[in-house]
C-alpha cells in the first residue's frame, strides 16, 4: 500500500486509449480492471477520476460508447477507439517516450563519481 | 478543432443535462455490480463484497457530480444558482438592500446625469464630416469688447492666399432678419455665409440641397437654408417648407434645403443665407473694408496639415498685415489671432463649470460607494459564520468569491437601474442649464456610451465591494470556525478600513460642501451687484421698425420711423400707471453691437497707449429717468437736441474718468474715430459733452462696466428701437397694453424682448443659481451619506464592544464616561476627516476660482461656516451610538 501512486494528469488518457487499443471495446468496469491489474495496483481508480476522463475522451472523439450485453448478460456501455482515438494515441505514445527519455538522461546516475 | 469539438459537445450537455444523468446512473450502477460479483466470485460475503466496492468507488454521488461538471456548463449552472441565492439573500435583508439600493442609485444617478452632458457637450465627436479637422480663428485686441472682434472680407482673402494649412476658410456672418408670416412678424437670428459653408464644414443636408459657390456673389437670387433648429421651431418639421419662396426683409428667398442638426458658433442660427440677401454685405464698404469686420473664420486643415503648422502660418500672415496696413491695426490694441480646434471652442464656455459638476458627482460616488462598502464589510461579519458553514459544505474559496461578487453586482445593477430613472430625468433640466452654456446641449443624450459608462461604474463598485470582504485563506476556514463566532468585530485590518472610509467621506463632504458654499456667495454677491439703475419697476421692450438694410441706406424710413417711436412714447405714457416712457436704444442692462473708437480733444494718448473705445447708445431726452439711470453731472437730453442743433453727447462715469479724470467734463468735446467710421453713415465730428451718466451694468452683473456715449436719439438712426417704462409699481402690468399699442401702430414690426429690468437681472443670475443649486445638492446628499456613515460605523463598533463595555461597566465606568468613549472614538475619525477636507477644499477652490465672484476662493468665512457645520453634523452623528453606548446594561451585556 505504501508505494500507490496518484494518477498523473494526462496520463490517465494515455492509459485508457491503450487499454481499449489493446483490448477491444469495454465497458468501464473493465477499463478499471485492466488498468489496477497492468499497474500491479499501485494504480487505483476510483469512479470520479475514470468517468470524468472517459467523458472527456467521448467529447473529443476519440472513442465512442454504446450500450451493449456483456459476456455475463448484464447491460453495460462498451467504449471502442475510433481512428482519431487511434491517432491520437499514437502521437501520445510517441511524446510519452520522448518526454521519458529526455527526464531519464537528466536522472542518468552521473558518470565520474568520487 | 478537438476543442470546438469538445465545447459543441458542453453545450449540448448543459442542455440535454437531466437525460445524460440516468444514462450515468445506470452506467455507474452497472460498474459497482460488476464489482460486487466479481468480489464474490473471490470468496467474499455479499455483505462484504458490497461494502468493499462501495469502499473503491469513491463515493458515486462524487462521481456523477464530477462528471456532471465535465459534461455541461458548470460554470453556468452555478452562476444561476448564485444569482437565485443572492437573490434571495438579499430578499432576506430588506433594509440592507434598501439603504445599498438608494444610496448606489443617488450616486450613479448623478453620474450619470451630469456624464451625458459632459459627453453630449464636450466629449463626443462633432456631426461634421471629419469635425477634429475644423479649426475656429479667434480675432481679438485689448480693451473692452476687444475678444472676438471677427475678420473683415479684405483679412479673410488674406489668410485664404496666405496659409495653405487651412484648406478651405467657410465665412459666417450673424445677422438678424425680419421674417414676414402670414401672422406677423418675426427677427430671426440668421447667419450669411459664403457658398463654400457647408462643403467646408462638412455637414449634409437632410432635405434639398445647400448653398454651392455658384450661389456667391452679387446677381445671383437669394437662398436660404433652414437649419435644423430652425426648421423644427419656424415649421413644425413641415418638408413641404424646401421650395417655397418666404419674405425676409422685404425680400424673396426661396428655401432650398434643410440642415442636419449642428451646433453653430459664435452664435445659434435659424437659417442660412447666401451673401446676396444683404445688399450691405456685397457692397464695396463690406467687401473692400479692411477695418470692416462682421465675419467669422471656420477652417479646414487640408490633408496632412497640423494645427500648429496652421498656427505658424496664421501669424506669419497677421504680422505681415498689420505691418502693411498700419491704419487698419492700432499697434497699441496689440491684435492677435488664435487658431482653436472647433470642438474645442464650442465647449469653452461650458468646460469649466461642467468638468466641476462631474468632480462634484464623481465625490458624491466616491461618499456612497464608500458608504455601501462599510454596510458590506458590516454585513459581512455578520455573516461570517454562514460563510462558514458554506465553506464546510464544501464551497472553494473561488466560489464564495464568486457567490460575493454576485449579490453585489446584484446589487449595482439595481443601483445603476434606479440611478438610470434618476438621469433620465435630471437630463432633461441639465439640458435647459447646458443651453446657457453651450451650443452643444441638443446633442445630450443617454446614448450607448453614456449607458456603457453607467454599467462600467456599477461593475467597478461591485468588484470594489467583493475584494473588502475579508476571506481566510484556503485551507485556514477552521480557525475561522472558531474564532467566527466570538470576534464579531471583525479584526483589525477591517476596523480600520471602514474609519478609513468615514474620513474619506467626511473630507470628500467638506469639499463638496466649501465648493457649495462658494458658489452660492457667487450667487448671492451676483444677485446684491447694484445694476446702476434707480428702480427696478422698468419694463423694456425691443421694437424694429426699419431692417438693417433700410436703415443703413434709407434717410426717409429713417425718419418716418423715429415719427412712429415717438407715437409709441406718448401713447405708453398715457396708459394710467405709467410715470415715464423713454426711447433709445440698446435698453439699459444690454450691451450695444456697435463700438467705435473714440478720442477726445486736446487729449493725446500715452506711448503705447491702446485707443479707448466706447459703446454707442441712443437716448431721447427721457430715456434717463425712464430707466432709472442717474445724471451725475450736466442735463440730460432736451427736445432742442435734435438735427441741424448742435451735436451732443452724454458719457458714462467710467469714460468721463478716463477722459477727464481731474477736469469737468461738461462743455469737453469728444469725437468718434477710427477707419472702420468709412463704413457707417456715423461721422467723426466733435461733439459736446452735456451731461456724465451713472455706469450701468450693461455688460452682465459681473462684468466690469464698460465707456459709453449716449448719442440724442434724434440725432442718430433709429437703431434697434427700445421702448423702457416706468410705472410706480408693478410695472409688468403694464406688458399687455403696451405691446398692445405697439402692435396697432406697427403691425408688422416684430416686438422682442418684453422684460423687465427684475427679470434682465435674475436672467443674468439664473445660470449660476443652477449651477449652485446643483452643487449645494450634491453637497447635502454628500454629508447626509457621510452622516449615516459615521452613525453607521460607531454603532457597529458599539455593538461589536458590547461585552467590552459591559465589563467596563462593572468595573465602574459609568455612562458618561462610556459615552465620551465613544464620542472621542468618533470625534477622531470627525477629526481627520475635518483637516483632510479642508486641505483638499483649498486645492478645489483654486480650480473652480474662474467661476466665483465677488468672494476670494479662501473666503475664510465660507471655510469656517462649513468645517463648523460639518463638525455639528458629524458630532449630531456620533451621538445616537454614543447614547445607546451609555445605556447598555452591563448584567445584559455580559451574558451575552
Amino acid at each position: 500500500m505504501a508505494d500507490k501512486l496518484d494518477v498523473q494528469q494526462g496520463t490517465l488518457a494515455l492509459m485508457i486509449l491503450r487499454t481499449l487499443d489493446v483490448l477491444g471495446p469495454l465497458h468501464g468496469y473493465g477499463v478499471a480492471r485492466r488498468i489496477e491489474e497492468t499497474s500491479k495496483h499501485r494504480l487505483t481508480l476510483n469512479y470520479g477520476t475514470l468517468y470524468p476522463a472517459l467523458l472527456k475522451l467521448e467529447q473529443e472523439g476519440f472513442i465512442k460508447a454504446e450500450w451493449r450485453q456483456s459476456e455475463n448478460n448484464r447491460r453495460a456501455k462498451y467504449y471502442t477507439l475510433t481512428a482519431a482515438g487511434r491517432r491520437q494515441l499514437a502521437r501520445e505514445a510517441r511524446d510519452w517516450h520522448r518526454t521519458a527519455d529526455l527526464i531519464a538522461a537528466f536522472l542518468a546516475p552521473r558518470r565520474e563519481s568520487p | 478543432m478537438r476543442y470546438l469539438r469538445a465545447a459543441l459537445a458542453r453545450l449540448a450537455g448543459f442542455f440535454t443535462g437531466s437525460r445524460g444523468d440516468a444514462d450515468l446512473r445506470d452506467e455507474l450502477q452497472a460498474h459497482l455490480d460488476m464489482d460486487i460479483a466479481e468480489n464474490i466470485r473471490r470468496g467474499m460475503s455479499p455483505e462484504a463484497a458490497r461494502r468493499q466496492a462501495l469502499m473503491a468507488s469513491g463515493g458515486l454521488t462524487q462521481a456523477a457530480e464530477a462528471v456532471r461538471d465535465r459534461r455541461g456548463l458548470p460554470w453556468v449552472e452555478s452562476v444561476v444558482a448564485d444569482i437565485r441565492y443572492a437573490l434571495r439573500a438579499l430578499r432576506h435583508s430588506p433594509a440592507f438592500t434598501l439603504v445599498v439600493v438608494i444610496t448606489l442609485a443617488l450616486g450613479i444617478g448623478a453620474n450619470t446625469a451630469i456624464f451625458s452632458v459632459v459627453r453630449g457637450v464636450l466629449l463626443k465627436p462633432l456631426p461634421h464630416h471629419e469635425g477634429d479637422r475644423l479649426v475656429y480663428l479667434r480675432h481679438s485686441m485689448d480693451g473692452p469688447g476687444g475678444a472676438g472682434i471677427a475678420f473683415s472680407v479684405p483679412e479673410v482673402r488674406d489668410f485664404r492666399t496666405g496659409a495653405p494649412s487651412l484648406a478651405g476658410i467657410a465665412e459666417f456672418s450673424e445677422w438678424t432678419m425680419t421674417f414676414q408670416d402670414t401672422d406677423g412678424a418675426v427677427r430671426l437670428r440668421a447667419g450669411l455665409v459664403t457658398g463654400n459653408y457647408f462643403e467646408v464644414m462638412g455637414l449634409s443636408p437632410v432635405l434639398g440641397r445647400l448653398t454651392e459657390p455658384t450661389d456667391d456673389g452679387p446677381g445671383v437670387p437669394a437662398v436660404m437654408v433652414l437649419t435644423h433648429d430652425g426648421w423644427q421651431k419656424r415649421f413644425g418639421g413641415d418638408s413641404s417648407v424646401v421650395g417655397r419662396q418666404l419674405r425676409f426683409d422685404g425680400k424673396l428667398v426661396r428655401v432650398i434645403g434643410v440642415l442636419e442638426p449642428a451646433p453653430f458658433f459664435p452664435g445659434r442660427a435659424e437659417a442660412l443665407f447666401n451673401m446676396v440677401v444683404s445688399d450691405h454685405h456685397i457692397s464695396a464698404f463690406m467687401v473692400e473694408g479692411r477695418t470692416h469686420r462682421m465675419t467669422e473664420m471656420i477652417a479646414r486643415l487640408a490633408p496632412g496639415a497640423t494645427l500648429a503648422q496652421a498656427r505658424r502660418e496664421v501669424a506669419t500672415v497677421s504680422t505681415r498685415i498689420q505691418q502693411e496696413f498700419k491704419d487698419a491695426y492700432d499697434p497699441a490694441s496689440n491684435h492677435r489671432i488664435a487658431v482653436i480646434p472647433f470642438q474645442e471652442v464650442l465647449g469653452e464656455r461650458a468646460r469649466l463649470t461642467l468638468w466641476l459638476l462631474m468632480g462634484a458627482a464623481a465625490f458624491v460616488m466616491i461618499i456612497s460607494a464608500a458608504n455601501v462598502a462599510n454596510l458590506t464589510l458590516m454585513r459581512g461579519v455578520r455573516r461570517q459564520h454562514e460563510l462558514v458553514v458554506r465553506a464546510a459544505l464544501g464551497a472553494g474559496l473561488a466560489r464564495l468569491r464568486r457567490l460575493l461578487l454576485v449579490e453585489n453586482l446584484l446589487l449595482a445593477i439595481l443601483g445603476a437601474a434606479f440611478g438610470v430613472l434618476i438621469a433620465i430625468g435630471g437630463v432633461r433640466l441639465l439640458t435647459t442649464f447646458a443651453e446657457r452654456y453651450s451650443p452643444r446641449a441638443s446633442e445630450i443624450t443617454l446614448d450607448g456610451v453614456v449607458l456603457g459608462f453607467t454599467v462600467a461604474l456599477a461593475a467597478a463598485v461591485a468588484l470594489v465591494l467583493s475584494f473588502l470582504a475579508t476571506l481566510p485563506r484556503e485551507g485556514g476556514f477552521a480557525s475561522w470556525i472558531l474564532a467566527g463566532a466570538q470576534r464579531v468585530s471583525g479584526n483589525l485590518r477591517k476596523q480600520r478600513l471602514q474609519r478609513a472610509l468615514v474620513v474619506v467621506q467626511i473630507a470628500v463632504s467638506v469639499v463638496l460642501l466649501a465648493g457649495a458654499g462658494l458658489l452660492t456667495r457667487t450667487m448671492m454677491r451676483l444677485s446684491d451687484v447694484d445694476t446702476g439703475l434707480r428702480t427696478e419697476e422698468v419694463l423694456t421692450m425691443q421694437v424694429s421698425l426699419l431692417t438693417q438694410t433700410e436703415l443703413l441706406t434709407n434717410p426717409a424710413a429713417d425718419a418716418s420711423a423715429k415719427e412712429r417711436y415717438d407715437r409709441m412714447r406718448e401713447e405708453i405714457a398715457a396708459l394710467p400707471g405709467a410715470v415715464e416712457v423713454g426711447i433709445g436704444s440698446p435698453v439699459p442692462l444690454r450691451s450695444s453691437d456697435i463700438r467705435f473708437e473714440v478720442k477726445a480733444e486736446g487729449k493725446a494718448l500715452a506711448v503705447g497707449e491702446a485707443m479707448p473705445r466706447a459703446e454707442l447708445r441712443t437716448a431721447n431726452p427721457e430715456f434717463f429717468r425712464a430707466a432709472g439711470i442717474p445724471l451725475l453731472q450736466g442735463r440730460p437730453f432736451t427736445p432742442t437736441d435734435r438735427v441741424g442743433s448742435g451735436m451732443v453727447v452724454v458719457i458714462n462715469q467710467t469714460l468721463a474718468d478716463k477722459f477727464f479724470p481731474t477736469e469737468d467734463p461738461i462743455g469737453k468735446r469728444i469725437a468718434w474715430t477710427g477707419d472702420v467710421l468709412r463704413f457707417t453713415p456715423i461721422s467723426g465730428d466733435w461733439r459736446t459733452v452735456v451731461g456724465v451718466a451713472g455706469n450701468t451694468q450693461d455688460g452682465g452683473l459681473d462684468a466690469e462696466p464698460r465707456p459709453a456715449v449716449f448719442m440724442p436719439f434724434a440725432q442718430m438712426l433709429a437703431i434697434s428701437g427700445g421702448i423702457v417704462i416706468r410705472a410706480d409699481s408693478n410695472v409688468s402690468a403694464l406688458a399687455s397694453a403696451a405691446t398692445r399699442i405697439v402692435r396697432r401702430l406697427a403691425p408688422t414690426a416684430p416686438i422682442e424682448n418684453v422684460m423687465t429690468v427684475a427679470q434682465y437681472k435674475d436672467q443674468s443670475v439664473s445660470p449660476r443659481r443652477l449651477n449652485a443649486a446643483l452643487v449645494s445638492s450634491f453637497g447635502i446628499l454628500a454629508v447626509l451619506i457621510a452622516a449615516v456613515g459615521i452613525a453607521g460605523v460607531l454603532a457597529f463598533s458599539v455593538s461589536a464592544r458590547t461585552n467590552e463595555i459591559g465589563i467596563r461597566m462593572s468595573l465602574g465606568a459609568d455612562g458618561g464616561r462610556v459615552q465620551r468613549m465613544i464620542l472621542r472614538e468618533g470625534g477622531v475619525l470627525l477629526a481627520l476627516g475635518l483637516v483632510l477636507g479642508v486641505g483638499g477644499a483649498f486645492f478645489t477652490a483654486r480650480v473652480i476660482r474662474g467661476l466665483l465672484f465677488g468672494i476670494a476662493p479662501h473666503d475664510p468665512a465660507t471655510f469656517i461656516g462649513v468645517a463648523v457645520m460639518m463638525a455639528a453634523i458629524g458630532i449630531g452623528a456620533c451621538w445616537i451610538p454614543a447614547l445607546r453606548a451609555a445605556r447598555i446594561d452591563p448584567a445584559i451585556a455580559m451574558r451575552a
